[in-house]
């Protein structure tokens, strides 16, 4: 091993010091050269102890500002790692969420990273749509002189993969930006790319050299960000204590309750957060891919498949993969036709497989798929009500598609495969954007129709436990009274205790007309208006597609009714609302 | 066949002795109520502010489908009753959901005459809000189940856009009047239905809760006066129900001897109206191990002009509504107003309110208590086609009837109007000769039927499980199966032709009239049932218990050396109830009071 020597013999240290101080120092990067300069500035002029502020700031730490667009928080959790490693390595990164974003900060941010996800069909997750908005207006302000890389999140079972970062990193670009690192675009398993990709990136934004030592911010120096006490992000190994079917036996909905128990104490989560569950594939689903590609008799192969790779999507980069694997001619001549992209919609990866029969081997469906990603839950529990148990409310997927059952991986695993004492592996996952009010005076309105209702289960659990004040209101829906009233019988003990002041219902398929809880919102508008003038917080929970938007909507029609307002200004109130964080979504 | 001279009438014992009468009306004011030990429901009664309780604000608790307790004895009042899915119960606790609450909702339909119009709208609610089934029911009406909480109010807008309405369908008030169909005695059939019909209307209750709290009607704001609001019921209206029938012989299909109030038309030698006999007393409902309770068969009181018809109904119940006892609800009804104060000072109270003396009863025949299947041409020459209905389920069976399609599209074609019978069967009445052709098309082509076996056709079931609170063991689900084995039976020894009643129940309360059928099932567990025999088969005698406490699988085993029996040993014209007793099979019942006497199996079956 050969060590680079610094340190000069004549240095006031034995040689076994030197040898240490050698190591450390010539591994370092001249920016943390430059901030141990200061650190010993700092120390030596407190006295010996770490001083509040350093003596000597010859130079500013490097500005960097860390942008993110999150939906489900994995965006958000990346700009952090960035913040924490730039901090490390000398940056002075500021973290900044899209929903926040003032456009007239960034000509002077000097350097930008941003960590952009792409939500649905291609569009900025909830909370970024405005400032995306503005940034891709006329308006937007040029970006000379700054210099920005891009981390694109997405998903490859969506057509348009990772759009969102893309039309960032050219946006920035075309506003004068330099590059400093190639944009990345990642998949649901993007933790270890994603890690180096920020390595990489940091190190390419690091400036030249310092001649000078940086300031040390010794507030911040005990690595205060630690002691923020982050729940563990580890995955559990957690038993299963309760398996129930919440839908009637004559309800054509499957919706499974899950109690959780952590036999070592559950992870510090809060009301809001998400719990991810590691899934396991149909053996059936698995079988037929393994006979259609030719492998069956492969037990190794197959334990892969069940439980380590993702055996259902299908995207054109599965096609891709499968033709470079192949050399299919026929599948070839999809790609080539343009056609692709139509025929994967409602296929999966067996449908490509017997399609267009091929002998695979192991090595090329390992290099076809990717691997198994885990799916988050909201929680529907409070740790203060269950101790030391989660809680999840899961929908069964299933549907049929060009002449084939389908199932969700995830729903359809816990809904038929496990029961009461079996075992799941599971990861919490914090969702700080979906937080009940800090002031427990303050009236809550919550909208969670289907499964979406599992998070307000936690947030009146949670204000139960702790007696808050506040009124609290529930939208719940879905498609009838009698056989999906999802934890019928708990709202209405905590419309007895209090814990729920009020509960309104939307059962579309009751009556001859549909009605959906955006419906009940119309039809209570004065009263919701009056609860959000008297600064109530409103939540919404479930499905992105339409029932969020259209949640939305008749919010944005109650202020125009109840107040009189132009659309625009009803518009503007609710953003308004949001800006403040009183306006809080987890769609999926 | 049962002749029934006025001497009937008179038999009770000269040496009994009776209570004497109240002579002022009950206690309406609360505290006083309560002082008196009044029965519960009276004291909901004097709160319920004229039927209104809390049943608005009920409707506006959007977590459960059920209403409070209180309100739950005051909505039968406006027609519906509480129930929940009995079937789903077990699951449902598990499930974090609660009880599978609906409404069963009973309409108010006197005499049972709908049009078709109306048919085509009770249909489409039978399709948009309750289960794609209308249900005929044992008195002359149809009734909805499993309607939710959150349609209640749609529900009673479209029956209102019917011109009907469910209001003292149930409660303590007289609820829906029965009236003999048989359309080929045109005249008397005409002058049952208007007696039948106004007497409905004029014993209704006056509040205006119902329009107010399911058509969104306007509070009638006024005084808290009695005579204003409900002149003839006053607050705490009547102790129990009360129900009333209008028969015309010798049909008593509307079972007059079961019922509280009735009228039996006496007919001149041109048919021609002379007057009503009436019945006072009758009733089924009983509670198991308490034989102070019992059903009764309703005594021929007395006979009165037709212009005093209406008068007598009224004062009728309004003697009920002064003697029967509000401290006990299971000694409230009627029967055991007159066991307790006598036939005699109940005559004379009635015949004070009337305003003069009646006169005694005339003398009449039925022959049966069964409906006439198949088409019959009336006096007016109008055809009148009767179709069995299984149990009243107007309802489209898999791979079987399509009642619910059939009848409406006969009701879609047809010019004349429908009639429910109290044996839930459905009369398509008043076809032109022209379109007969056409009803029959449609009866075939949608599996419709104008007939069954001789004890199927004579075979009634309540409803029991899985709506009703109060079953203790299956009834409708269960005793077309029973009839299928007992009809083997029968065939076995040469009786399939024999017409027999039959009917069963999932408790005592005699929703079917078990207690005047020659076969009488009442539920007492899952698969277990009392069996009664020993009725007159035209229902004017009471059944004995034979077998407590069967096993279902034991019934066939217990009736067949009795039907072997009666083939063999049975007079001319003799039926089964009769000969039983003839038999030594089972002691006779002569009335309520002897009912609980002499019970179980006189002698070994074979």
């Amino acid at each position: 091993m050969s060590r680079q020597a610094i340190l000069p013999r004549t240095a006031p240290f034995a040689d076994n010091e030197r040898a240490s101080l050698d190591a450390v120092l010539g591994a370092a990067t001249p920016i943390q050269r430059a901030w141990l300069a200061g650190f010993l500035a700092g120390l030596d002029a407190a006295g010996g102890q770490p001083a509040a502020a350093p003596a000597a700031p010859p130079k500013a730490a490097e500005p960097l500002t860390v942008l993110f667009a999150s939906e489900s928080g994995n965006s958000e959790k990346l700009a952090g790692d960035v913040g924490k490693l730039a901090r490390k390595q000398g940056f002075k990164p500021k973290v900044v969420d899209f929903a926040d974003l003032d456009l007239a900060t960034l000509p002077k941010a000097g350097k930008i990273v941003a960590i952009a996800a792409t939500w649905g069909e291609g569009e900025p997750p909830a909370r970024a749509v405005r400032a995306y908005g503005e940034l891709m207006g006329d308006a937007a302000p040029r970006l000379d002189g700054v210099e920005f890389a891009v981390l694109a999140l997405g998903d490859t079972s969506y057509a348009e993969f990772c759009a969102i970062g893309k039309a960032l990193d050219a946006r920035f670009e075309a506003l004068g930006g330099k590059r400093a690192a190639e944009r990345a675009d990642l998949d649901l398993d993007f933790d270890k790319p994603a890690a180096d990709w920020i390595k990489a990136t940091l190190k390419a934004l690091a400036p030249a050299p310092a001649d000078n030592v940086v300031a040390v911010d010794f507030a911040r120096a005990g690595g205060a960000e630690d002691e923020d006490a982050e729940p563990s992000r580890e995955p559990y190994l957690v038993e299963v204590v309760e398996h129930v079917n919440l839908n009637s036996s004559r309800s054509d909905k499957e919706t499974i309750h899950l109690a959780l128990a952590f036999e070592e104490g559950a992870p510090a989560y809060e009301p809001g957060d998400s719990l991810e569950i590691y899934p396991e594939n149909d053996p059936q689903l698995v079988d037929e891919i393994l006979k259609a590609a030719g492998l069956e008799g492969d037990e190794a192969l197959r334990k892969a498949l069940l439980s380590e790779r993702d055996i259902t999507t299908l995207s054109a980069a599965t096609i891709e993969r499968f033709v470079k694997a192949t050399g299919h001619a026929d599948a070839q001549k999809l790609i080539d036709s343009g056609e692709a992209r139509a025929w994967i919609e409602g296929r999966q990866l067996i449908d490509l497989i017997e399609t267009y029969p091929a002998k695979l081997t192991g090595e090329h469906l390992g290099a076809i798929t990717r691997p198994l990603p885990p799916r988050a839950y909201s929680i529907a529990s409070s740790r203060k009500e269950v101790g030391d148990e989660v809680h999840l409310t899961i929908a069964a997927v299933r549907y049929q598609t060009h002449g084939r059952a389908r199932s969700g991986v995830t729903s359809v695993h816990v809904a038929d495969r496990i029961r009461d004492g079996a075992k799941l592996r599971v990861r919490l996952k914090p969702n700080r954007h979906f937080r009940l009010p800090q002031d427990p005076a303050t009236d809550i309105i919550m909208v969670g129709p289907g499964t979406g209702v599992a998070p307000f289960r936690a947030f009146v659990q949670e204000r139960r436990a702790t007696e808050a004040s506040g009124r609290s209101w529930l939208f719940f829906g879905d498609r009838q009274f009698t056989h999906d009233f999802l934890y019928q019988l708990e709202w209405q003990e905590a419309l007895e205790d209090g814990s729920l002041t009020k509960i309104d219902v939307a059962f579309s398929r009751d009556q001859p007309e549909k009605i959906y809880v955006q419906d009940r919102i119309t039809q209570h508008a004065a009263e919701l208006v009056s609860w959000l003038d008297g600064g109530a917080h409103l939540y919404v929970c479930g499905d992105a597609k339409n029932m969020a938007r259209d949640v939305r909507a008749a919010v944005v029609k109650a202020y125009e009714t109840t107040k009189g307002l132009s659309p625009a200004d009803a518009e503007a109130q609710v953003a308004t609302l949001e800006r403040g964080h009183r306006y809080q979504q987890d769609v999926y | 066949m049962d002749d029934h001279s006025p001497r009937d009438a008179a038999e009770t014992p000269a040496e009994r002795t009776y209570e004497t009468p109240p002579t002022e009306r009950p206690i309406t004011d609360a505290e006083a109520a309560r002082a008196a030990a009044l029965s519960a429901n009276e004291h909901i009664k004097i709160a319920s502010g004229y039927l209104r309780g809390t049943l608005a604000d009920g409707l506006l608790k959007h977590a459960t489908g059920a209403i409070s307790e209180d309100d739950g004895q005051l909505v039968k009042f406006h027609g519906m009753y509480l129930q929940d899915d009995r079937d789903i119960r077990a699951e449902r606790t598990r499930k974090k959901l609660d009880k599978a609450y609906s409404f069963m909702i009973r309409l108010r339909i006197a005499g049972g005459v709908v049009t078709p119009k109306q048919w085509l709208i009770l249909d489409d609610i039978a399709r948009t809000y309750a289960g794609n089934a209308l249900r005929a029911t044992t008195r002359q009406t149809f009734q909805y189940h499993g309607v939710i909480k959150s349609n209640l109010k749609r529900t009673m807008a479209a029956i209102d856009a019917a011109l009907l309405d469910t209001i003292a369908a149930c409660g303590d008030v007289n609820r829906n009047v029965m009236a003999a169909t048989n359309p080929a005695q045109a005249g008397a059939h005409r002058e049952a239905l208007k007696l039948a019909k106004d007497i409905s209307d004029s014993l209704l209750p006056k509040t205006s809760a119902w329009r107010e709290i399911w058509l969104d009607g306007e509070r009638v704001v006024g005084g808290e006066d009695a005579a204003e609001i409900e002149p003839v019921y006053g607050r705490t209206y009547l102790p129990r129900k009360f129900k009333t029938v209008v028969a015309v012989p010798p049909s008593n299909e509307v079972d007059i001897f079961a019922h509280d109030l009735g009228f039996i038309a006496i007919l001149d030698k041109k048919n021609k109206l002379t007057g009503w006999n009436v019945t006072v007393g009758g009733g089924m409902g009983m509670t198991h191990g308490e034989t102070d309770t019992f059903p009764r068969t309703a005594d021929v009181m007395c006979f009165v002009e037709p212009a005093d018809a209406l008068k007598a109904a009224e004062a009728v119940m309004t003697v009920q509504r002064d003697w029967g006892n509000r401290k006990n609800r299971k000694n409230a009804r009627l029967k055991y107003t007159i066991e307790r104060y006598g036939l005699k000072a109940f005559r004379a109270e009635v015949e004070k309110r009337v305003g003069k003396p009646l006169a005694d009863p005339k003398p009449f025949t039925f022959t049966g208590n069964g409906d006439r299947y198949g088409w019959v041409e009336g006096e007016d020459g109008r055809h009148h086609l009767t179709l069995y209905v299984p149990s009243g389920r107007i309802k489209d069976v898999e791979g079987g009837p399509q009642f619910l399609s059939g009848f409406r599209r006969i009701a879609e074609v047809h010019e004349g109007d429908f009639r429910l019978t109290g044996n839930q069967n459905v009369i398509i009445a008043n076809v032109p000769a022209a379109k007969k052709a056409e009803i029959d098309a449609l009866v075939a082509e949608y599996g419709l039927t104008n007939g069954a076996g001789a004890l199927r056709r004579n075979a009634l079931a309540c409803v029991a499980l899985p709506t009703c609170g109060l079953a203790l063991a299956e009834s409708e689900r269960y005793l077309p199966d029973l009839v299928s084995e007992l009809e083997e039976s029968l065939a076995s020894h040469g009786l399939a032709d024999e017409d027999i009643t039959i009917r069963s129940t999932g408790c005592p309360n005699g929703c079917a009239r078990p207690f005047i059928s020659e076969i009488g099932l009442v539920g007492r567990g899952p698969e277990r049932y009392h069996l009664y025999l020993g009725a007159a088969f035209d229902g004017s005698r009471l059944s004995k218990l034979y077998r407590e406490d069967v096993q279902a699988s034991e019934i066939r085993g217990i009736l067949d050396p009795l039907f072997a029996d009666y083939a063999k040993n049975r007079q001319p014209g003799e039926h089964f109830g009769d000969f039983v007793i003839r038999a030594g099979h089972v002691a006779k019942t002569t009335n309520g009071p002897d009912f609980h006497d002499r019970t179980g199996a006189l002698k070994p079956a074979a």
